[in-house]
């Protein structure tokens, strides 16, 4: 590009990814600086939310609340996967099942699930039950929309060959369709995945006070900063496996398809 | 009209009826204080419309919204746009934004209030860090689709950093970020709720809970359709303005 | 006239694979308002010979001069028409021709009537507001065409231009451009790796060998110029793709996995 001389080696330091290594560890370093220096008891050094972890593990307290909040996570996902994915297909194949749905679907995307939560205490009270409907609704509706879209998305050809060959709608449900919409299914399992967790953790501190959230909320009021660093920290590795967890499902799964 | 659009139409209409009718009859079997009719809810809400504490709780609420979404946009697209040009800074930021996205904000809510206290500018961060990670993310992956064979293009015709900003990368990241700023819109509105709910008792939470707190069952519902057709009407105005900004697109959104 | 020296050009090792020399000491001289047709087997580095000179690309090693001054970047003088056309899908017809004038800094009246002009010759009227989706290939690259002679460049480096278009429309377009050539004074480099195209349309045919790439032969095109109307019956046409063919084959055999010890 014609670039004037003297910012071409700015441009080519800009390109260099190499520094991208030290960039957590030197956040982890200036937050242990700040946490020691800083006047601010909500900034606790990094190590002392290690400790907080170290303490909470220690007491049975956190792996509890960790028991606790993924329990109600993996019932909450596991119902939005199995109801998610069929009920999908089936819209995006069945255009009559769609038109009917689709009202529901469109309110459920545009409305943030947080809402629903008054209305779920109205009828289910603040007990676990509820805690789980509402992970299941975070995760459920990108589920559905994107199995929707997957199938959708599969091309009127292939099926139509199929068809040619004698295929039986069964057979055209699971030789053409789920396999040609499994992209947009997992990607739609891996967003759910990543909505249900959030939804846990609300729905740890809203509803159901038992689990990491409970114990955020817990330590919140007590402004014990070190531990409510901690438990972010842990909430934050919690969330990342349970993404990467999916992510690399999704890969094997979707192995054969082109590389986007 | 074909026959398919006239009986889609006809489901829909049927869908919607259903819905009504069913939720009427059951919160009359189910007959607990908790649950209004149908009947009651929108009773309630022409009575809450009409009432100044009803929009000037809305009102507080939203200054947190406009103020945390609005720097939200600002300042994710500006930091998207350098992640998805220059890699250096890609490969320094990426790591906290994707901490940021996988991290469930709610969670970050007590921190904030211990750091910031109980009051709007606290509550329009909690709304800047609901939405900014999918701002961020979307408007970098839109740079990243951009086909290098029209960054080449201009290049050929003499193209400088401003002019290839100005002609290819902006025009080019457009659809994705018009994508980003749905999907953060939605991310908006539910911390401007949350942080309501959980620890700072103003404005639309603020409202809910006195409902639950006065056992104003219908009330309560009918605040939540308030809101939740606000969502709907917004975000349709987003998907609306994409249509109209970026005609020539369509392009998948993430997470 | 452009004059290519020594010119080496290697790409960077990726991914656990060697590095690649793509170029190793092409010499070339490009006469002013010549058409020169460069062809080769894939892979032979043809595309990037275009680059360099476009500016695109800088060589490793050696000099690409244009009338003395040497190739640093980009420039006014030349203008690339692309295979894939690279139009903005975001603009409408006139503005995508208008693009490289508009980099120029040129006010929109003033490049819009010179848009005008080049859509007129080329056949664009009446698609002004019409968007690239909207278009056939062979119009898009019409478009694209139009925009490398809307800046006026004396040299045009055309990169497989018609590869992407179907059969018909390309002999269309390789009529149009003939005309174009033999009214106008530039000079024209046409990569392709169609022989049939190349004696077609030039003046002059350089072949270049598999990677690394390097002039093998150039051969004058001793056809007349404007065209006969039937070029497949004349014997000089068939003679020069006949023996092209041969070479070609000679080095795709020489290099095919079966012909490897």
């Amino acid at each position: 590009m014609s670039r004037r001389p003297r910012f071409a080696s700015l441009g080519r330091l800009l390109q260099d990814r190499r520094a991208g290594w030290l960039s957590l560890p030197a956040g982890i370093v200036a937050w242990e600086i700040a946490g020691r220096v800083s006047q601010f008891a909500f900034l606790p050094p990094f190590s002392a939310a290690v400790s907080a972890v170290w303490r909470m593990t220690w007491s049975g307290e956190l792996p509890q609340s960790v028991a606790a909040s993924l329990t109600a996570l993996v019932v909450g996902y596991a119902s939005a996967v199995c109801v998610g994915i069929p009920l999908g297909i089936v819209m995006g194949r069945y255009r009559r099942v769609d038109a009917f749905l689709d009202v529901y679907v469109t309110i459920l995307i545009a409305t943030p699930k947080l809402l629903f939560v008054p209305i779920l205490f109205s009828l289910f009270g603040t007990s676990r039950l509820t805690q789980v409907i509402f992970i299941y609704l975070s995760a459920v509706v990108v589920i559905t929309v994107n199995a929707r879209s997957g199938v959708r998305g599969v091309d009127a050809a292939s099926v139509e060959m199929a068809r040619a060959f004698g295929a039986t709608e069964r057979q055209v449900l699971t030789r053409i369709l789920l396999p040609g919409a499994l992209p947009m299914i997992m990607a739609g399992v891996r967003m759910g995945m990543a909505r249900a967790v959030r939804a846990m953790i609300m729905g740890d501190m809203l509803i159901a006070l038992v689990g990491m959230g409970a114990l955020l909320r817990k330590y919140g009021g007590r402004f014990d900063a070190a531990s409510v660093f901690g438990l972010l920290l842990v909430i934050v590795g919690v969330a990342l496996a349970c993404t990467s967890t999916i992510r690399s499902v999704e890969r094997r799964m979707t192995r054969w398809t082109e590389e986007s | 009209m074909t026959t398919t659009d006239r009986t889609h139409r006809n489901l829909r209409i049927a869908s919607i009826a259903l819905l009504i009718v069913g939720w009427e009859l059951a919160a009359r079997a189910l007959d607990s204080m908790f649950v209004p009719s149908f009947v009651e809810t929108a009773a309630a809400f022409c009575r809450i419309v009409s009432t100044r504490p009803f929009w000037h709780a809305i009102g507080i609420s939203h200054q947190a919204f406009v103020i945390g979404f609005g720097c939200a946009l600002i300042a994710g697209t500006l930091l998207g746009l350098a992640m998805g040009r220059w890699r250096a800074v890609e490969a320094i930021c990426d790591p906290y934004v994707n901490v940021l996205l996988a991290t469930p904000i709610s969670a970050v809510i007590p921190v904030i209030i211990l750091a910031v206290g109980l009051n709007l500018p606290a509550r329009a961060l909690v709304v800047f860090l609901f939405a900014i990670a999918v701002i961020v993310v979307n408007t970098r992956a839109g740079l990243k689709t951009i086909e290098p064979a029209l960054i080449d293009m201009a290049r050929g015709f003499g193209a400088t950093e401003l002019q290839m900003w100005r002609t290819i990368l902006i025009p080019g990241a457009l659809p994705a970020m018009m994508a980003g700023c749905y999907l953060g819109l939605g991310r908006a509105l539910t911390g401007m709720i949350a942080v309501e709910l959980l620890l700072v008792a103003v404005g639309i939470g603020r409202m809910i809970l006195d409902c639950q707190g006065m056992f104003a069952a219908d009330m309560l519902y009918a605040t939540v359709v308030f809101v939740a057709g606000e969502a709907v009407l917004l975000l349709s105005a987003v998907r609306w303005l994409e249509h109209r900004i970026t005609p020539w697109n369509d392009q998948v959104a993430i997470e | 006239m452009i004059t290519v020296r020594h010119v080496d050009k290697a790409f960077p090792a990726r991914n656990g694979n060697a590095a690649t020399l793509a170029l190793h000491g092409v010499n070339l001289t490009i006469d002013t308002d010549e058409f020169v047709s460069v062809v080769g087997p894939s892979g032979c580095g043809k595309t990037t010979l275009l680059r360099m000179i476009a500016g695109l690309v800088l060589p490793d090693a050696g000099a690409i001069a244009i009338d003395g001054r040497p190739v640093t970047g980009p420039g006014p003088d030349r203008a690339v028409v692309f295979q894939q056309f690279s139009l903005l899908p975001w603009a409408t017809v006139a503005d995508n021709i208008a693009f490289g004038l508009e980099l120029r800094g040129m006010p929109r009246d003033e490049r819009l009537a010179i848009a005008d002009d080049q859509i007129h010759a080329m056949g664009l009227r009446g698609f002004e507001r019409h968007y690239p989706r909207q278009l056939s290939g062979g119009m898009q690259q019409r478009v694209g065409l139009a925009r490398a002679l809307a800046v006026n460049p004396a040299i045009l480096l055309m990169d497989e231009p018609f590869a992407s278009v179907d059969a018909q429309t390309r002999r269309t377009l390789q009529e149009d451009l003939r005309t174009l050539a033999e009214r106008t004074r530039k000079t024209i480099v046409f990569v392709t790796h169609d022989i049939d195209e190349a004696v077609r349309l030039a003046d002059r045919v350089v072949l270049l060998s598999p990677r690394p790439g390097q002039v093998v032969e150039s051969l004058p095109v001793g056809l007349s110029r404007p065209r006969p109307e039937d070029l497949d019956q004349e014997p000089a046409a068939i003679q020069l793709k006949a023996y092209l063919w041969r070479q070609l084959r000679g080095m795709q055999q020489a290099t095919s996995p079966k012909s490897r010890p």
